[in-house]
């Protein structure tokens, strides 16, 4: 029985101490603590949240990365087909104008070297005519020089017309 | 086999040098049971050791009681008495007209005695007793440890930065702070209004748990069954109560003096259901009082019965003493191990109740 008699003692000096030990540990004490802890929990909170976002954003990223690479490589490889097909027309353009050139060059050549020739025909048949005009003086005189042939070959002529 | 054997025994070695060394160590106790009185009072030693006490008793050396007198604060018809309770001599002589009484609700108590000194005054009024007993001298150590703790842990706090980890005492306190928030205060309250009885609930856990502790440290400063007894568990309660209805809102008065949803004929014009919930609120805190109470002392009592244990058998025959001091001895050890869960136990239990209660007074609106 007299452990559950309440003593005023102990209930005084009891309801004193916790009452003094309650007020001086919530303000010294319980205050700074919860309020580091609250703030440390909304920092990491808060950093959860933003890791969460970043990640989020990152993988946006990493996607549009993604179709980006693939748009450039597109574009890149049309790019380069068209350069290809630039490249090979100007090189078809180029061999189709030396062709021509080349093919008119030729005919140049030719007609020229027709018209050289022509002239050097020309000429020739000139020199050919004056040449063969001299010849024919020179065996003429030649033939003239030597008499009694001549006359021998004159006499020869006339007995054949005499004969005929 | 044979290695299978020895395995077993290397194994089961570390388990059989521990009991040894505690058999060995437990032997002694036989002696000092066998060096004391022969009529030894099992029960007179539990009750006094449980109960509170003038003085702070340390150790007997045979016949001599040495112990710490503390002070005497009587206020009796108007006129205050201060003096060192080793006037009272253990409690075998009267100073002044007082005495410790020894019989029935003044055990353990100073009363008005008659000229002869042993006799109760029957027309004694009422003596108001402030003295700093035992249990007032364990509750001022424990305060003072508590804010020496805590005030130095809330310093290392506001000085280090909110990313640091915790280090030392506050690594050690965290996580139990942080259990009563998360699984006392917001559990039982909820989130908007927990705040407000957070202190108190930090508080009386602290204060509980490490009473709890303190008691279990046979040796002095420890060894106060402050948490065992009526009058601290009752200003405890007192504390929850007070706080309950201090911060209880409209909706829990509109509960106890007209509960919703419950036929008129309850509450009027004979209101059984308002007396009902008015009985229930100070009951709650009652049974605070008495579970704490209960527990601490039941577990003392138990520890002390074990002790008590090798006395009495050592009375009777020395050598029973001897025998049964290892037995007792593994027993204690088991219990002391056991009442290190129960400390955290009783503590969780009245701070959990005292946010119950708290959460029951400031309901949401309609609730």
């Amino acid at each position: 029985m007299e452990l559950l008699m309440p003593g005023l003692g102990l209930v005084f000096w009891m309801a004193v101490s916790f009452g003094f030990v309650l007020l001086i540990l919530k303000k010294y004490a319980w205050k700074p603590i919860l309020q580091v802890l609250n703030q440390r929990e909304k920092q990491l909170a808060k950093s959860f949240s933003d890791a969460r976002r970043i990640e989020y954003e990152m993988s946006q990223l990493a996607t549009l990365k993604t179709t980006r690479v693939a748009e450039a490589d597109q574009a890149a490889a049309e790019i380069i087909a068209e350069a290809r097909a630039e490249a090979e027309r100007i090189v078809a353009g180029a061999r189709e104008k030396a062709k021509e050139e080349a093919s008119s060059i030729a005919s140049k050549t030719d007609e020229l070297l027709e018209k050289y020739k022509k002239e050097a025909m020309q000429e020739i048949k000139g020199q050919l005519s004056t040449l063969s005009l001299e010849i024919a003086e020179k065996v003429l005189r030649e033939e003239f020089s030597d008499r009694d042939r001549n006359l021998k070959y004159v006499s020869r002529l006339l007995d054949d017309v005499a004969i005929n | 086999m044979c290695n299978s054997l020895v395995s077993v025994y290397r194994s089961v070695l570390p388990s059989i040098r521990l009991i040894s060394v505690i058999v060995l160590l437990s032997l002694p106790v036989g002696v000092i049971a066998d060096s004391g009185d022969r009529d030894f009072d099992a029960r007179k030693v539990i009750v006094d050791h449980v109960l509170d006490s003038y003085e702070w008793h340390l150790f007997d050396i045979g016949q001599h009681e040495f112990s710490i007198p503390l002070p005497v604060i009587l206020i009796y018809e108007g006129k205050p008495y201060l003096f060192l309770s080793s006037r009272f001599h253990h409690g075998r002589q009267s100073y002044s007209g007082f005495a410790v009484g020894t019989e029935g609700r003044s055990r353990g108590r100073v009363i008005r005695v008659l000229d002869d000194g042993i006799t109760p005054d029957p027309d004694a009024s009422f003596i108001i007793d402030l003295s700093i007993t035992k249990n007032v001298v364990a509750v001022f150590f424990s305060s003072a440890l508590l804010c020496f703790l805590f005030v130095g842990i809330g310093k290392s706090y506001s000085r280090a930065d909110i990313y640091s980890t915790p280090k030392g005492l506050p690594l050690f306190f965290e996580p139990l702070i942080l259990f009563v928030r998360d699984q006392i205060a917001i559990l039982a309250i909820g989130h908007d209004k927990y705040k407000i009885f957070m202190p108190y609930l930090l508080t009386v856990f602290f204060f509980i748990f490490l009473n709890n502790l303190l008691g279990l440290v046979p040796i002095f400063p420890g060894g106060a069954n402050v948490t065992g007894n009526i009058s601290v568990t009752f200003v405890l309660a007192m504390f929850t109560f007070f706080t309950t209805h201090w911060y209880a809102n409209r909706t829990y008065w509109q509960h106890m003096f007209n509960t919703p949803g419950i036929p008129a004929f309850l509450k009027f014009p004979v209101p059984i259901l308002p007396v009902i919930e008015m009985a229930g609120a100070f009951i709650k805190p009652f049974v605070l009082m008495i579970r704490l109470f209960a527990n601490m002392t039941a577990g003392h009592m138990v520890i002390l019965s074990l002790t008590s244990l090798i006395f009495v058998l050592g009375s009777v025959s020395i050598l029973m003493g001897y025998a049964i001091s290892p037995i007792t001895v593994i027993f204690l050890i088991f219990l002391n191990f056991l009442k290190i869960l129960v400390s955290f136990l009783q503590a969780y239990i009245f701070t959990l109740f005292s946010a119950f209660f708290f959460g029951m007074a400031v309901p949401k609106a309609g609730h």
